[in-house]
């Protein structure tokens, strides 16, 4: 049985909600400015990320389309796993497990290094596989159609495919990348001052304004999850081949 | 250069050593993960077996191998780095084996958690998607909610839920939460936040595979005489939801790892439990492995199970949809 | 008392005498700015065949679905047995249950078997058990020669095989009348054959039928009477013979040759 408590709030601490709201967004205007260089920090991390995902993952999605034996088994066993993997468990791995100095070139701070590998890791695994898929969706008989004027495969593959899966890659790509802006927020994990640590350390610094500061962070996301989809959504209509999709 | 397809076909041979592997890894997990549940459960409360989170192995001749390889390494010359490595593996082993009990705990609130928001969030999704196909002039409401959920960062959720309502406030109050089988408050707030996730996403999918059922069949329906609603029960949804399967997989996936998330408002699911040993002992390697591996495991069983239901349910002539990522992407899907 | 049972009696016979099984009443209708009927007025009797012909987008798939209210008529009335279905207030699903439709793209459950599409209906319309609806479905099915068929799923069939479950899902609804809305068009012609048999046997069984066919074969020897729909009107309606060897208008002369050859 569920039964209502008998220690209900005491009376003193129901103010009128929107005084009370008043106050705490005004908390929130009074440091945007933090608020905002927590943004800055999550736009950053997405976009190094998202690059390092798509200096890795084409070529993986590649090798495991064209590679030998060895080299495709390989890479698809390392996606199974990272893709299996929860992007928390993964990102405290990269800032616990491996402090390597030699991976850690950019000038930025150990959180955000260690965020960039395991955003950027974790993105190269599913961006392998749209890319993959890509190019398996171009009919083969384009490939039959390069060889055909004496084009080695190699060539072929180049000059043919991958230009065309590219292009087919956008729409997967775009998902991909609201997914990548989206999980910046684990980093708050590791410590780093993104948006939603921001928002937090702000929190613990005036606790009832919780609900204004996330509710300002999740439309900053909101925002840049947008404009991110709409710039790619342009992207696919500037590119579009005629007569595809 | 050999062919793609030839690359990727493997020998009779191989195929079957690494289904024998696969099939005795499922078995090991999912016997320990049940044995560990069953005893700590059932067979403790009535004075049965070794008691309630007590350990199956000893972890110490693991850890005393560890030090006695460490320690002797330098001894076996060009060897030493190998025996090294070893030795830290042999040293990780022991600390997997220490921080069992805990893990298999954490991994049933982990199930639990995920099972519980996708089921809820199906039974949000179907009408969701269903108004916002079909709902005239409150598709506009389905599609604010959806979006608004797809656009914003599942963690960012959880705290305005947990930390931002008085949500906890109000089940504070409330006497029997936490008592016995009601789970805590934390946990309710989580189920909450991954149901109301879950149903956006889910809503998307089905949205999907609802317009990828020809319009023809509705106007088929109630050509015969059904109306509006039973063609979309007995005709529409029956192929929506195979057409959504793949996808759900998908979801299901994203769930299982995304419900670590859950740590960050308290609920001791398997990553909350596991960094509070490691921020302990500081065994950060051994210990975020080893639940990597917890992960990956349920994941792959999970993936494994749903390409089973979508062969049982399989209609000839009836494709599939995306899923939250492209392709298919979890295990070994082809 | 007596009298007036005799009156309602008289009324009823009356009716079904004089009455035709469909009557289109000065039908209008319209797409946004486009115009597709100006005032069709139509009556078909019991038993008899009716075959629409006319150019692309005159109008004779919709001119069905008004049947059938699949699309809504702006003005004029539809009557089918006496009954004014185009009322705001009529019954669609009962209405819809006495009009079978077989349509051009077949429309078949793409998740069912072949009994499964025909049961379906029995079963949740017209409140039929399981064994009932199974053994009704098997006989609907027999019908048009698909005894080998039930367990198939669509994708399974030929397209002639997957049409002629459509007119046994419609058939078995026990309709009035049958609404045939191009159903060979989207078939080979060596697969039309079975479906244009299956609707013969259909004329000679007495059903009520109203088609919309680019067949002219089967509109000659079948067809009580052909309508030329054009310009949203019915620019000519008779009987085959005279429609097709003396038109009175140049209009459906010239048509009919360029359909015919």
């Amino acid at each position: 049985m569920i039964a209502a408590s008998s220690t209900a709030l005491p009376l003193e601490t129901v103010e009128p909600i929107a005084a009370v709201a008043a106050e705490d967004w005004l908390f929130v205007l009074d440091n945007y400015e933090y608020l905002l260089a927590g943004a800055v920090i999550t736009v950053a991390l997405t976009a190094t990320s998202i690059v390092l995902g798509l200096l890795l993952g084409f070529p993986a999605g590649a090798i495991e389309l064209y590679g030998g034996r060895f080299s495709s088994g390989v890479v698809r066993k390392a996606g199974v796993a990272i893709r299996g993997t929860p992007i928390l468990v993964i990102m405290v791995f990269t800032f616990f497990v491996f402090p390597l100095e030699w991976l850690y070139v950019l000038p930025a701070s150990e959180p955000f290094q260690a965020a960039v590998l395991a955003l950027g890791v974790r993105s190269a695994a599913y961006q392998s596989q749209i890319f993959r898929g890509a190019l398996r969706s171009i009919d083969p008989g384009q490939l039959e159609a390069a060889q055909s004027i004496g084009m080695s495969k190699r060539e072929a593959i180049g000059y043919v495919l991958v230009p065309q899966a590219l292009r087919r890659s956008v729409p997967g790509f775009q998902n991909e990348f609201t997914i990548v802006l989206k999980d910046t927020s684990i980093a708050f994990a590791i410590g780093l001052g993104e948006l939603l640590r921001h928002s937090h350390d702000l929190m613990t610094q005036q606790t009832t304004a919780a609900l204004e500061l996330f509710v300002f962070a999740s439309l900053i996301y909101f925002l840049l999850t947008i404009s991110t989809n709409r710039t790619l959504d342009y992207v696919n209509d500037r590119y579009a081949i005629p007569g595809e999709g | 250069m050999a062919s793609s397809t030839d690359a990727r076909r493997l020998t009779l041979p191989e195929i079957r050593i690494g289904r024998v592997l696969a099939v005795l890894a499922a078995v090991a997990f999912w016997g320990w993960l049940l044995t560990r549940w069953i005893n700590d459960w059932v067979l403790a409360r009535i004075g049965i077996g070794p008691g309630a989170g007590v350990h199956f192995l000893e972890a110490e001749p693991f850890e005393t191998t560890a030090e006695r390889l460490a320690a002797s390494a330098d001894a076996y010359g060009p060897f030493a780095g190998v025996v090294d490595w070893v030795g830290s593996v042999v040293g990780a082993v022991g600390v997997a084996v220490d921080i069992a009990p805990v893990l298999a705990v954490g991994a049933w609130y982990t199930i639990v958690l995920t099972v519980v928001s996708i089921v809820l969030g199906l039974l949000i999704a179907v009408p969701l998607s269903l108004v916002r196909v079909y709902g005239g002039p409150f598709r506009w409401l389905a599609l604010g909610y959806i979006e608004l959920i797809r656009g914003t960062p599942l963690l960012a959720q959880l705290f305005v839920l947990y930390f931002g309502l008085p949500f906890a406030v109000w089940l504070h109050g409330v006497e029997t939460i936490g008592q016995g089988p009601i789970p805590d408050q934390a946990f309710i707030i989580a189920v909450v936040g991954f149901t109301i996730n879950s149903s956006a996403y889910q809503a998307e999918y089905i949205r999907g595979a609802l317009e990828s059922v020809d319009r023809g069949q509705l106007t088929a329906a109630r050509s015969v005489g059904l109306s509006q609603l039973e063609g979309l029960r007995f005709v529409v949804m029956p192929q929506t939801l195979r057409y959504a399967i793949p996808a759900w997989t998908n979801e299901l996936v994203y769930l299982i790892k995304y419900s670590s998330l859950a740590a960050f408002i308290t609920v001791p699911e398997l990553y909350y439990r596991a960094s509070r040993i490691a921020s302990r002992t500081f065994e950060h390697t051994a210990i975020y492995a080893s639940i990597a591996i917890v992960y990956l495991a349920i994941v792959l069983t999970a993936t494994v199970l749903m390409s089973r239901v979508e062969r049982e349910v399989a209609i000839p002539g009836l494709g599939q949809a995306e899923g939250r990522h492209q392709g298919k992407t979890e295990g070994e899907r082809e | 008392m007596t009298a007036q049972r005799t009156d309602e009696r008289d009324n009823e016979r009356r009716r079904a005498e004089h009455e035709p099984l469909l009557r289109i009443e000065n039908v209008w209708k319209s797409f946004g700015t486009e115009q597709v009927f100006r005032g069709i007025d139509l009556e078909v009797d019991r038993g008899d065949v009716e075959v629409l012909v006319g150019p692309s987008g005159s109008g004779k798939s919709t001119l069905l679905r008004c049947v059938n209210r699949l699309t809504e008529i702006d003005e004029g009335a539809i009557y089918l047995d006496g009954e004014r279905v185009t009322d705001a207030d009529a019954n669609v699903n009962e209405l819809r249950q006495q009009v079978g439709m077989v349509f051009q793209d077949i429309n078949l459950f793409a998740h069912l078997t072949a009994r499964e599409n025909v049961t379906l209906g029995l079963r949740r319309v017209r409140g039929f058990g399981k064994s009932e609806a199974r053994d009704r479905a098997d006989r609907e099915l027999a019908n048009v020669g698909l005894s080998d068929q039930v367990d198939s799923y669509p994708a399974q069939l030929s397209g002639g095989q997957k049409q002629r479950v459509g007119i046994a899902r419609a058939l078995a609804m026990d309709p009035k009348l049958m609404l045939f809305d191009e159903p060979t068009s989207a078939l080979d012609p060596e697969l039309s054959n079975s479906v244009l048999e299956v609707m013969e046997r259909l004329v000679e069984a007495g059903m009520t039928m109203l088609v919309v066919t680019h067949e002219m074969r089967f509109a000659r020897s079948a067809a009580d009477s052909i309508t030329f729909l054009e310009g949203g009107q019915v620019v000519e309606r008779g009987p085959p013979e005279r429609l097709f060897e003396r038109p009175e208008r140049e209009r459906t002369r010239e048509f009919l040759e360029s359909i015919y050859g």
